[in-house]
């Protein structure tokens, strides 16, 4: 864009439009996002203020929605029910993804690492499996009856051992979360492994020189200077995660199985919005865009403050 | 000249957008000629059933009817869009209850109460899932469900053990088979849907005392958390042992494989899956399930689907006679030779059916008190849903959480912040 209006600012001086001709470069994607991104949110929005039914049509109830979203017994303890789970679900990935990521990526970038590409490529392969397929295949392993950690179980003669990790409340969360930190680590162990790269061999040189052990180097030196990665991969995240439905849903079912233990705001949206309960089958899309409405303000702030948590002072 | 390719461009990205809208409305072009009716339904995979039977109607009517059924999870969506638009099938599938109610009221189905032989042929419970509430017909019954439990005759015979006939025998029966190291249930938590309606609501009418049982939970004359709902609660409580290891996590799929390689001896299911197990290597049956001792036996006989005619359609007598035909003993029996097994004809008839195992299913209901699932016909509007609630409560028991007294009073707790009598 920048090259592009400096061109034309040398070549066609007379022609006060040319400088910003530019614009049209930006046309494309912008009618996109306007058409596909910026409209239909701006819709879901306004569609959180009706109530939408067949019978009666869209009829404006101001902030009825909300209200019953957050006061009503019923349909509060689910939403909160939801945020609480999205946030530990969050929470793992940051934990077990992200951190897993970075020692991966300072492995990887180890001067004395063999073999490095192929472990890059091990680390990123479940990237590119669709989640509907590696949810089904950790339901298979994790299944009580024929599952393979099951029957490694029985052969080392521990039937004991053996839960149904997916039926049980207290484990079902913690294993779809792993399994999805499993799936997508390979994504923030590529940024860092970017951004570690970018790091000038000089300043390393200068740290061996100084005496700076191992740990002072990753510690004074590495964190630091990909400190904005490290921003970026938890607004990937942040973001994701609260978006999160698919792992659920192939893992799980649409109303977060065991007992609501697995409910995310992504599930509680497409069960209330989209799909409607089952077996009646009829959404309430207001409600649903009251959901994602309250979600897209939560996400926003989230993001803000991680972005001026992580920022690097210029 | 670059903003004339500009131009060009945004023209013929706008051409693209729009195309896939000048292709919607360009399908369905009815011949004018002579009558041919078309049918919507859900039953996408019963296509060749369906055109069978038509045909065989075709032969002795001369009247064509095509079968055009939709994608299942998006048939209430489609079929509403093709209504609004005029598009709409002449005959079609309706939902029982609120969904189907919801488009009769619209204006969309006929009333179709005075048909020949509707009310002489059904029961007023086979009608009145496509009934509204002021008593008119928006469908005819078209095939209903069975629930009741599958067992493994050859592991039934080598404990030599009967059918049991109450309750507290089922129990005895499934201790037995533990004791040999079988899994006597094979049914799970994992997708929560198939425990509510499959077990506890295939239990309840033979525990709550039938269809009229249940109209005395409606009315408000029986409250929700009764001594009988406490037993059926503890009945499902009592199960949870005989289940298999893990069911907390057993898919619906894991408990068809478990009794179909035999590694379970009983499954408490729909009569929907009874093709599922026409290849397995063992002898098995149906049994309707046991009711408590001293309670009347009821069974599970759920309404599926109705059909109806089109309020606008262009071939209203032909429309009618074909439902009329349907409404005889006749239509009925031809109708349940191409149906698929499983899913039988509500008409008021002993209809003879072919396939052995179908059959022996279909002899189960006749006599016997039929009743719809518990919470389908007035407990499903509000929220929690009685549906919901009975899940949870279920499922609770089932891993021991709660005891059956408590999930009955949380089912009547729930059920009292919206439902009113």
């Amino acid at each position: 864009m920048r090259r592009s209006a400096f061109k034309g600012n040398l070549t066609m001086k007379k022609n006060p439009f040319a400088s910003y001709s530019w614009y049209l470069y930006l046309f494309p994607a912008l009618f996109f996002y306007l058409i596909f991104m910026a409209w239909p949110l701006a819709d879901s929005i306004r569609l959180s203020l009706y109530s939408a039914s067949a019978l009666a049509g869209r009829t404006f109830i101001g902030f009825d929605n909300y209200i019953r979203l957050f006061t009503d017994t019923e349909t509060a303890a689910r939403f909160w029910g939801a945020f609480r789970n999205t946030w530990y679900f969050f929470f793992i990935h940051m934990v077990v993804q992200n951190v897993l990521a970075i020692s991966f990526a300072f492995m990887l970038t180890e001067k004395t690492m063999k073999y490095s590409r192929i472990y890059q490529t091990i680390i990123f392969l479940p990237v590119t499996l669709a989640i509907l397929v590696t949810g089904y295949l950790w339901k298979l392993i994790l299944n009580p009856q024929w599952g393979a950690i099951a029957q490694l179980f029985m052969k080392m003669d521990i039937e004991k051992a053996i839960q149904p990790w997916l039926g049980d409340a207290k484990y079902a969360l913690t294993a779809v979360a792993l399994v999805s930190s499993w799936q997508w680590v390979g994504i923030p162990t590529m940024m860092f492994f970017a951004g570690l790269q970018n790091i000038s061999e000089e300043l390393l040189e200068a740290a061996d020189i100084a005496g700076a052990t191992k740990w002072q180097k990753i510690w004074y030196i590495k964190l630091p200077l990909i400190k904005p990665v490290i921003g970026i991969v938890s607004i990937l995240t942040f973001v994701n995660n609260f978006n999160a439905f698919d792992v659920v849903f192939s893992m799980e079912n649409a109303n977060g199985a065991p007992q609501y233990a697995t409910d995310l705001i992504g599930t509680l949206f497409y069960r209330v919005g989209i799909a409607g309960q089952h077996p009646v089958g009829i959404p309430n899309p207001g409600l649903g865009a009251a959901i994602a409405t309250s979600t897209f303000f939560m996400l926003m702030i989230g993001v803000i403050a991680i972005l001026r948590m992580t920022r690097n002072e210029k | 000249m670059g903003k004339k390719m500009f131009v060009l461009a945004a023209l013929a990205m706008c051409l693209v957008i729009a195309l896939p809208l000048a292709a919607g409305g360009s399908s369905d072009s009815g011949a004018k000629t002579k009558a041919v009716l078309t049918m919507g339904s859900w039953r996408a995979d019963d296509v060749t059933g369906w055109t069978n039977l038509l045909t065989e109607y075709k032969k002795t009517t001369g009247v064509e009817i095509q079968f055009k059924p939709i994608n299942p999870p998006d048939y209430n969506a489609t079929l509403r869009l093709q209504l609004e638009s005029g598009t709409g099938p002449d005959l079609m599938f309706a939902r029982s209850y609120d969904t189907g109610a919801e488009l009769y009221k619209l204006g969309y189905f006929a009333d179709v109460s005075a048909l020949k032989g509707l009310k002489e042929n059904f029961t007023e419970g086979n009608r009145s899932p496509w009934m509204t509430k002021d008593g008119k017909s928006f469908a005819i019954p078209l095939f209903a469900v069975v629930q009741s439990v599958y067992y493994n005759k050859d592991i039934f015979a080598k404990l030599g053990l009967k059918i049991p006939t109450t309750w507290e025998e089922f129990l005895a029966a499934c201790e037995t088979i533990k004791k040999a190291g079988i899994t006597p249930i094979a049914n799970g938590l994992a997708e929560e849907w198939d425990i509510n309606e499959c077990f506890m609501m295939g239990i309840l009418p033979s525990f709550t005392g039938g269809r009229s049982g249940r109209l005395s939970y409606e009315a408000g004359k029986t409250p929700f958390n009764d001594a009988n709902m406490v037993k059926a609660f503890q009945a499902m409580a009592d199960v949870a042992k005989y289940c298999p290891r893990g069911f907390e996590a057993l898919t619906y799929n894991d408990s068809n494989a478990l009794f179909a390689t035999g590694q379970a001896a009983m499954y408490a299911d729909g009569s929907w899956t009874l093709d599922t197990f026409k290849n397995v290597g063992f002898k098995w049956g149906n049994f309707a399930f046991p009711s408590p001792a001293g309670s009347k036996a009821a069974i599970t006989f759920h309404a599926d689907a109705g059909l109806t005619m089109n309020a606008k359609t262009k071939y209203p007598a032909e429309a009618k006679a074909f439902l009329e035909w349907l409404c005889t003993p006749a239509g009925a029996t031809i109708a349940a030779k191409y149906l698929p097994n499983g899913f039988y004809p509500m008409i008021n008839a002993n209809i003879k059916i072919e396939d052995a195992h179908s059959a022996e299913l279909y002899a189960l209901i006749q006599g016997k008190d039929q009743d719809i699932r518990f919470t389908w016909p007035r407990l499903m509007s509000g929220d929690p849903s009685g549906y919901v609630l009975m899940n949870q409560g279920v499922i609770s028991v089932m891993k021991g959480q709660i005891t059956a007294k408590a999930a009955a009073d949380n089912f009547a707790a729930g059920l009292a912040k919206w439902y009113k009598p």
